[in-house]
């Protein structure tokens, strides 16, 4: 019996080891430490694509923004840090912020730098400035430049947008480097609240008829099953356009385009004065009248329509791809069921609806006149574009990028010259989808894994939570739909030149009294406010500017 | 003095082998069906909302049915036991209402009673099924692990079967935990979650396995008793 409890105390104390070694195998395997400045070669065993260095290295000088959100690594600081030291290393270009500001105050910087006849020798300027400082002889024609040293990478980021070099190019010649982002991300998408179609047993909408009916059913009959009739059909925002419950992707399902210039019978016409603009506006007066938009839309901010969604009350919003991680998201907040689906515009015919969306190129990087290596820009764009965006290498992302020992150390924003691939999402969206079908996400970057671990968890472990990466990048998702608007379902804005001198001028108030009209006509008034707009709109600045715009599409072709 | 061991089931162990095999089947039927259900999903097969409601109306009704069939069977294997085995088996009872659970706790929790989803009801809800699983089958596996009249093997089965209870049951909520609240984005969380996804599907086979190999452990048991030693035993544990 001795020897029976002696055996018993050494099998618990075996035990107890065998919890105590399977706790210690269940910690992280990686312990997160501090992240040091680099010692030795910091580029050492990186798998990079170096452009050609300068021996001797040159000087350039440049300006930065840097604000309060902008943190270092320790011994690090803007004038010494890692982009610094491999334009310095690698490329032989020794950059010097000759000044650094607050973004808010770089346009007032650069200015009073410039009038001071201070112009650094790289720098980034906004569409109008572009033309401003061309005008006045103080930029380098980087055309041939770019011909000779601009990598396959460099071209092709710098092709996906159609627009993004030609909105660089003055006169026939290339004077800005875009900074490119993705441009399709402005599109509009349908969101719709799933677990309500399904819950009403309502199929997916292909058509403007069936996003009426659903709005009036989603009104009308209680999807949220709390015996009180407190739900409506569309958000909308005050503010009428944006990113979050706006009406531009409404209008287009009836093809029409507010608020940008596109193609019609060989001229640019401006999508508010449309015709294609009169149903749209009867068909929302009606869901108004109904009850299926909110009564107190024209107050709404979005946080007040973020409220709305949140509470669980709205079940269709017209918004971009990103909105599930907001303000879709909060719809978890009272019902961890709450799903909402993209789907591509409907149309109110049979021809298919276009997403309009505008260019997201605002600024470029140019070179000083005078300054003797304006080909040393194009070699540090080769070295973002080959290494940032053309790598999948996790360390050396994570050495130019930052990386999760150090989250919110964001390096890339230590140098102007950052470009984004504007077919970035679709790419990879593609890439996760292909990696989540075949089960297998060894082929993914790290973040891409992530995401892949995420929507696995959605799928596999019901974590509802996770479905705002299932409904933007995962099978079906909004991703998806850009992917259509990016073929043959996207309207890009035609116009992406400065503002001509007469829309500089009217164009405020026009936009205003095209807002008063819409908010007009959707409360109750006679769609004749409409017509009355559009004859105001021509009569006040409207003709001028139709004018100068094709003019401008002339020498813009 | 020592207590003579006697099996866990007076007669036959049939309601144990039972109560092990559908526990068993009913894992490895939700995690066949869910493994499908995801796969046609991930390859854009069905959408996200198919994929719920056929998830939710296959949980529901697989969930009632096994529920019933388990409570049942844990009923039967306390009436049918004895002792510390029949308090065992009356608690295990109570985990028959885990199954029921699946895919009906967010609608009981956040609407019935009206608990706050704090962003996270799915992460809730699930670790409330897992708690109402693994508490009672804690502690029968405890109190069959204590029972000195249970036979060593059995003891020694159930001991291990804490550990595996304990171990499906939070080894996924402290994954989830980590992942989208304390280090969401680290590899190594990435990891934990992919493991974290097969040892939930393990949540009931696992028990179910060890309820099974006590039965056959138990039967052995009985077997090697001598015949009058035997019949003495099931007299003991029938005037219990």
């Amino acid at each position: 019996m001795r020897h029976a409890a002696g055996k018993t105390r050494y099998s618990l104390l075996a035990w107890l080891l065998l919890v105590l070694l399977l706790a210690a195998c269940g910690q992280p395997a990686s312990k997160a430490t501090p992240a040091r400045p680099p010692t030795g070669d910091p580029f050492a065993g990186l798998n990079l694509v170096v452009p050609k260095r300068y021996e001797p290295p040159i000087a350039m000088n440049s300006v930065i923004t840097v604000d309060a959100t902008v943190k270092f690594l320790s011994g690090n600081d803007i004038h010494d840090n890692v982009w610094t030291r491999a334009y310095e290393q690698l490329l032989g270009i020794k950059v010097n912020y000759k000044w650094v500001v607050d973004a808010s105050m770089y346009g007032q910087k650069l200015g009073l730098s410039i009038n001071s006849g201070d112009v650094p020798d790289m720098f980034r300027v906004d569409q109008a400035q572009l033309r401003l400082f061309q005008e006045a002889g103080l930029l380098a024609d980087l055309t041939a430049v770019y011909e000779a040293e601009a990598s396959a990478k460099t071209r092709d980021v710098l092709t996906q947008d159609p627009i993004s070099l030609k909105a660089g190019t003055l006169g026939g010649k290339l004077w800005g480097i875009p900074l490119t982002d993705a441009s399709v991300a402005s599109a509009s998408v349908l969101w719709v609240r799933q677990d309500w179609l399904d819950k009403l047993g309502i199929a997916a909408p292909t058509s403007m008829a069936d996003v009426l009916e659903i709005s009036r059913r989603f009104t009308e009959e209680d999807p949220d099953g709390n015996k009180v009739n407190d739900t409506i059909g569309l958000c909308v925002t005050k503010t009428l356009w944006g990113a979050i419950a706006s009406l531009q992707g409404f209008f287009n399902g009836y093809h029409a385009y507010p608020g940008i210039w596109y193609e019609r019978d060989g001229k640019l016409v401006y999508g508010s004065v449309q015709p294609e603009m009169r149903p749209a506006l009867l068909a929302l007066q009606k869901m108004y009248a109904q009850g299926q938009i909110d009564r107190e839309f024209g107050v709404k901010d979005i946080n007040q329509i973020s409220q709305t969604i949140a509470q669980g009350k709205c079940g269709m919003e017209f918004g971009v791809w990103w909105n599930p991680y907001h303000p879709l998201n909060l719809s978890q907040q009272n019902n961890p069921r709450a799903f909402w689906s993209a789907f591509p515009l409907p149309s109110v015919d049979a021809t298919p609806a276009k997403s309009q969306y505008r260019s997201a190129v605002g600024a470029f990087l140019v070179v000083r006149n005078g300054y003797k290596h304006p080909e040393a820009l194009i070699r540090m764009v080769n070295f973002w574009t080959d290494n940032i965006i053309g790598s999948q290498d996790d360390k050396l992302r994570g050495t130019f990028l930052g990386n999760i020992e150090a989250p919110d150390v964001v390096l890339y924003k230590y140098t102007p010259v950052v470009l984004w691939e504007p077919n970035a999402a679709i790419k990879a969206g593609n890439q996760l989808r292909d990696a989540l079908a075949k089960h297998d996400p060894s082929g993914l970057d790290l973040e891409a894994q992530w995401r892949y671990r995420i929507i696995q968890a959605y799928f596999e472990q019901g974590i509802l939570e996770a479905w705002v990466e299932v409904a933007t990048n995962g099978p079906n998702g909004a991703v998806t739909v850009l992917q259509q608007i990016l073929k043959d379902r996207g309207l890009l804005n035609r116009f992406y030149g400065t503002p001509t001198a007469t829309m500089a001028e009217k164009m405020p108030t026009l936009q205003t009294m095209e807002d008063v009209m819409i908010t007009k006509v959707i409360t109750g008034d006679s769609i004749a406010v409409f017509d009355q707009f559009v004859s105001d709109w021509y009569r006040l600045g409207g003709t001028e500017i139709v004018k100068e715009v094709n003019l401008w599409a002339e020498s813009n072709p | 003095m020592q207590k003579s061991k006697q099996p866990l089931m007076r007669q036959s162990h049939l309601p144990l082998i039972l109560l092990g095999a559908v526990m068993t089947g009913y894992g490895l039927l939700t995690a066949l069906v869910g493994r499908w259900l995801s796969g046609q999903a991930m390859r854009g097969l069905i959408t996200p909302g198919a994929y719920r409601s056929q998830l939710v109306a296959f949980e529901q009704t697989a969930g009632l049915v096994a529920g019933i069939l388990l409570c049942a069977l844990f009923i039967l294997c306390a009436v049918r036991s004895a002792g510390s085995a029949r308090l065992a088996f009356a608690i295990g009872a109570l985990a028959s209402a885990a199954p029921m659970l699946v895919g009906r706790a967010e609608d009981l929790l956040f609407r019935v009673i009206g608990l706050p989803t704090l962003s996270a009801g799915s992460v809730v809800a699930g670790a409330v099924t897992a708690l109402v699983f693994a508490l009672p089958m804690t502690l029968l596996f405890i109190l069959l692990a204590c029972g000195r009249r249970v036979p060593r093997g059995c003891r020694w089965l159930s001991l291990a079967s804490i550990f595996v209870v304990l171990a499906t049951a939070f080894f996924p909520i402290y994954v989830t935990v980590l992942a989208f609240l304390l280090k969401p984005g680290d590899p190594a969380v990435g990891r934990m979650m992919e493991v974290s996804a097969q040892v939930m599907k393990l949540r009931f086979i696992l028990p179910g396995l060890s309820l099974l190999l006590l039965a056959l452990i138990s039967m052995r048991f009985a077997r090697q008793q001598p015949p009058d030693e035997a019949a003495k035993v099931i007299e003991q544990g029938g005037s219990k």
